[in-house]
């Protein structure tokens, strides 16, 4: 016990100021007055599974039509990276230089050497969205049966969340890989749980809560998910691209290129990872920011602190 | 030439205005404690005390907090209670509220009645992991218009305090505080449960769209009034963001509590979004939320 005038309390005291001050984060931070949307990729029936490398090359997949991954290049020319893979709905690099794979339609989660040569991790499962740490830890999402599965560096699978997200989709990470967090397809909220030291997950919180259709006000449809270098997330869903900052707050809603279509993947790639790539029916959509992407397959790091 | 009296008064008040704008440019450095946050000769002073707090209700996260308990408590007799979000900036001894300071000598003057204070951090969810960051739940646990952190008072913080000290429970004798988020907070566990707490201090309260707070005003305009008194201090610099305009949604909210029949009262001062008017007036502004307690 000590009396009020004490120093402890002096220190503690500046949590208070640092609060007040929250940055603020509007869409201004990113967006680029002048651009807008242009189309990166067309002539697909579903595309899905954006994901970049370390170069910034897109891959992608057409979960309804689709025979391959693709890779649009820097040059935005589109090639088979992987030819007879149908039913894709989900892709992301690994810290290991492999590239994994959803197969929903095979029920599946399989990886991709950089030659193309399949290895499959698990089956029998109902993947939708994945995403893999540096460390090798790979989460997906299982939509229907509210699930969030682990896939461990040594192959080994676990049910790390079951119950919480009613329809778990969209999965990314925080930029220091700390949080997971994964959007509800069936509700309103993004989820964000800590990544425990084993792997597993804990304290889940509906952190982010989206914006919904006037016509449905409980059901966001959220989808694909993708986190930025100042640790904004960003969630597709029926209202457009939603943006919040790394405390939970909305910065606001992008609109989607195509409006009558559903919006379902997002991605940074291209040069600087600079980017924001969104898939939005047959094609792939794209516009210039003033932020960059994450990348999961890099050393985890803490947010870049946002420009004033 | 005789000049109209109306448009004299007009040549004058914009001259008036112009002098206030001039002035309301260093405002914000001029509001300073007063002497009711200064140590008084003679002026019993309590004891502050630090603890930790793990949250099931807000899950994962842990916080610190602080109790303040008067010299005149005796042990016997219920205190009153004020809580007040982010806390710790309410008890720094050279900070822009002193509570503490405050609390002495309000309680000695016999302003207010004997009150514990209780003043809480916002949570975070400690990294799993070094060298990564922490989740910060304070948006989360503050913006958002639900009964969940109500009941975390009610569930968790009031009944630890509780088994150390003799609280009051009755919801006239709960004064809740804050600034900021912490503002709409306080009003929000208010509104949802009044039956708990009846009296709200909001200093540069953000009723604007964080996480949905804007709709307010609209809400007590056509809500059947609640039992409550509420404290609004703002500022004519504060922010204009994003989430919306700080010194137009308090104006709303000033104006739905003056329609709804509320007992309210609303300070516009010339501050920017900080605490120092808010806490240049704290204790004229405890005194008006506690100005009928010995009736009581």
């Amino acid at each position: 016990m000590k009396m009020h005038s004490l120093t402890t309390v002096l220190a503690t005291g500046l949590l208070f100021t640092a609060g007040l001050k929250a940055q603020d984060m509007p869409l201004s931070q990113v967006l680029i007055e002048g651009e807008d949307w242009e189309v990166a990729v067309e002539g697909f029936e579903f595309t899905d599974g954006l994901s970049t490398d370390a170069e910034g090359n897109l891959y992608f997949s057409d979960v309804k039509g689709g025979t391959a991954v693709y890779k649009a290049d820097l040059e935005g020319e589109v090639t088979e990276f992987v030819k007879d893979a149908p039913g894709i709905s989900g892709l992301q690099w690994g810290g290991d230089g492999n590239l994994y794979a959803c197969v929903a339609r095979e029920q599946r989660v399989v990886r991709f050497s950089k030659d193309g040569v399949e290895t499959e991790l698990v089956n029998e499962v109902r993947p939708n969205d994945l995403v893999v740490t540096h460390e090798g830890n790979l989460y997906f999402t299982m939509t229907p049966t509210k699930e969030i599965r682990r896939i461990d560096p040594e192959g080994k699978m676990t049910v790390v969340s079951e119950g919480v997200v009613n329809k778990p989709n969209g999965i990314t990470l925080s930029r220091d890989q700390g949080t997971l967090a994964v959007s509800d397809h069936g509700g309103k909220f993004v989820w964000t749980f800590r990544i425990e030291k084993d792997g597993s997950l804990a304290h889940p919180g509906n952190y982010m809560t989206m914006r919904t259709p006037v016509a449905d006000p409980e059901i966001a449809k959220g989808d694909g998910m993708a986190t930025d270098v100042h640790g904004r997330y960003y969630v597709t869903s029926a209202e457009g691209l939603q943006m919040f900052d790394p405390t939970g707050r909305m910065g606001g809603v992008i609109a989607k290129p195509d409006p009558s279509l559903p919006l379902v993947s997002a991605c940074f790639a291209g040069p600087d990872h600079a980017w924001l790539y969104v898939a939005n029916g047959g094609k792939i959509y794209r516009r210039k920011t003033k932020t960059s992407g994450a990348l999961f397959f890099e050393e985890p790091k803490n947010n870049e602190a946002p420009p004033k | 030439m005789k000049v109209h009296p109306t448009l004299f008064a007009f040549v004058v008040s914009t001259a008036i205005s112009a002098l206030l704008c001039s002035v309301s440019i260093a405002a914000d450095e001029d509001y300073r404690p007063g002497p009711d946050a200064m140590p008084k000769d003679g002026v019993p002073r309590g004891e502050v005390t630090q603890h930790e707090w793990m949250s099931e209700i807000f899950p994962g996260t842990v916080r610190d907090y602080w109790i303040y308990v008067p010299k005149q408590y005796d042990g016997k007799t219920s205190a009153s209670v004020l809580i007040c979000q982010d806390g710790g900036g309410f008890v720094r001894g050279n900070g822009a509220f002193r509570a503490p300071t405050v609390l002495d000598n309000l309680i000695h003057a016999g302003d207010i009645p004997v009150t514990i204070g209780i003043f809480i951090n916002p949570g975070v969810v400690p990294a799993a992991k070094e060298g990564q960051q922490a989740r910060k739940n304070r948006s989360f646990e503050y913006d958002t218009l639900s009964d969940q952190y109500a009941r975390f008072l009610l569930e968790e913080i009031l009944p630890e305090v509780s088994s150390k000290h003799k609280l009051t429970d009755n919801p006239e004798h709960r004064v809740i505080c804050g600034n900021s988020s912490g503002g709409i907070c306080a009003f929000t566990a208010a509104w949802e449960r009044p039956d708990a707490f009846r009296k709200v201090i909001s200093h540069i309260g953000s009723f604007t769209n964080i996480r949905g707070g804007h709709v307010y005003p609209a809400l007590i305009r056509k809500t059947d009034p609640k039992p409550l008194r509420v404290f609004l201090q703002e500022g004519e610099n504060d922010l204009d963001n994003l989430h919306g305009n700080w010194p137009l949604a308090n104006q709303q909210m000033a104006s739905a509590l003056k329609y709804a029949g509320y007992d309210y009262q609303f300070v516009m001062g010339t501050g920017r979004h900080s605490g120092r008017h808010g806490g240049a007036i704290f204790p004229d502004t405890l005194r008006w939320i506690w100005r009928d307690w010995k009736k009581n």
